[in-house]
């Protein structure tokens, strides 16, 4: 790509810009999160290409509709909803569609709450690919949730934005998504006691 | 202060910093007093620590990374802001090396700069929030020492072939006023064996881990929650201290313990 535009350059010898200085902040705000953009495109996508290729068509539409952004509000969660938007759009996102998800019973999680004593709700949690594996496993709506919680450090009425799902979806996604992480490695390592 | 039990919900919403002040104190003042939920609690801190290890075990790699960042910079250069005022173009005249490379070459060094910087403040945040939550683990009225002893020769010989390194402990009457060795226990931070000594400065609760992750230059100095953190080194090995007295208290006990090092 790089060869090809130093390629198109040499052969017009001149090119066009536009002034810099408007581009500047969008470079500013966004360099810091390509990290945070690729980790959460690799887990949408679970594949290297297709998460660079994901990354780079979010950053291209980030910057073409920069105008929208509203200054001091938060550029990350602002992003990853164009992240989020665009994944929905790919093949991958597609096709997990046809997979049915039961949204949001109340169940799963005071169940897990209330069957367990005290001590055994303490999990070994320093198997890292014990945890790794578990979260793997989480349905993929309960997983984003928990990994833009968490892992991203949004709040919840950011994730709400994002997923444009009610607040209240957000809250019960991660709550259920602890038990079932809970439930995968209860087993594994039983309680502490 | 509430008398029933904490929800599932609440919970949640307390470890991820969701509840307001006032909301935020009654469960803090509920879980001094209840048991069940203060388990509960720890239990949640420690899967949300533990989830933010696992999700960050999928990092891209340099490579994307540099490609990405190329990516951008293209973008930045050719595509104007679709909210700017329409501006009459300019048409420059540029041997192209003179300025694509030097440009890229900025580029990249602005790339490796940010990266850089993003990747020791996450670091910090990180242990800052692993040293925290295991702090607040040894607070709770169920969490014993694993070696229980103010006496520096029981307490050190306890670490004899549990940790690959060895460290000195001053004696009881050299500690700060008001200081006492209360015990330890064997721990992990950042995924490396650690003595985590447990004092008490006053009637205040101070953990010091003691690892051989030495970092020159990467001193640690932070505040979560009310609680301070601080860091130093000594030779290969590193302390950080953390508890809610004043940060020079921590200081001063965290030099006492370097120099007992040497």
């Amino acid at each position: 790509m790089m060869a090809s535009i130093g390629l198109q350059l040499l052969m017009n010898n001149s090119f066009t810009i536009a002034d810099p200085v408007p581009v500047a902040s969008f470079e500013q705000l966004a360099v810091p999160l390509l990290p945070a953009l690729l980790r959460h495109a690799l887990w949408l996508t679970q594949n290297q290409a297709e998460a660079e290729d994901l990354a780079q068509e979010s950053l291209s539409k980030a910057l073409r509709a920069f105008g929208s952004f509203a200054p001091g509000t938060n550029f990350k969660a602002w992003i990853f909803r164009i992240l989020r938007n665009t994944f929905l759009t790919t093949r991958t996102a597609i096709a997990a569609t046809r997979t049915t998800f039961f949204e949001d019973s109340e169940e799963i999680e005071t169940t897990a709450a209330t069957d367990l004593t005290p001590e055994e709700t303490l999990l070994q949690l320093d198997n890292a690919a014990a945890v790794q594996q578990a979260l793997t496993q989480l349905p993929p709506p309960l997983r984003d949730c928990l990994l833009l919680c968490d892992v991203e450090d949004l709040k919840y009425k950011e994730i709400a934005g994002i997923l444009d799902l009610p607040i209240g979806t957000v809250m019960s996604r991660i709550s259920r998504a602890r038990a079932a992480l809970r439930a995968q490695l209860l087993p594994h390592f039983g309680g502490r006691q | 202060m509430m008398s029933e039990h904490l929800q599932p919900g609440q919970i949640d919403a307390f470890a991820d910093h969701e509840l307001s002040p006032d909301q935020a104190r009654a469960v803090q003042q509920h879980i001094g007093a209840c048991h069940s939920c203060s388990l509960r609690v720890l239990s949640t801190i420690e899967l949300k620590q533990a989830t933010v290890e696992a999700g960050r075990h999928l990092e891209p790699s340099p490579a994307m990374l540099s490609r990405l960042a190329s990516q951008l910079q293209q973008n930045t250069i050719s595509k104007p802001r679709t909210d700017a005022r329409p501006q009459p173009k300019r048409v420059l005249q540029f041997p192209r090396a003179n300025v694509l490379w030097p440009a890229l070459a900025a580029a990249l060094l602005l790339v490796a700069v940010c990266l850089a910087t993003w990747n020791v403040r996450r670091t910090h945040n990180a242990l800052s929030a692993e040293v925290l939550d295991q702090h607040l683990a040894t607070l709770s009225t169920a969490a014993t020492p694993q070696v229980l002893s103010t006496d520096r020769h029981t307490v050190k010989p306890w670490f004899e072939g549990k940790l690959p390194f060895s460290f000195n402990l001053p004696e009881a009457s050299a500690l700060p006023p008001n200081t006492i060795l209360k015990g330890a226990d064997l721990t992990y931070l950042g995924g490396h064996s650690a003595a985590l000594l447990l004092f008490t400065v006053g009637k205040h609760q101070v953990s010091v881990f003691v690892s051989d992750q030495s970092s020159p230059g990467t001193a640690l100095s932070a505040a979560r929650s009310g609680f301070s953190i601080r860091s130093t080194t000594a030779g290969e090995l590193r302390l950080i201290a953390v508890g809610d007295v004043d940060p020079p208290q921590l200081d001063r006990l965290l030099a006492l313990l370097a120099s007992a090092q040497r």
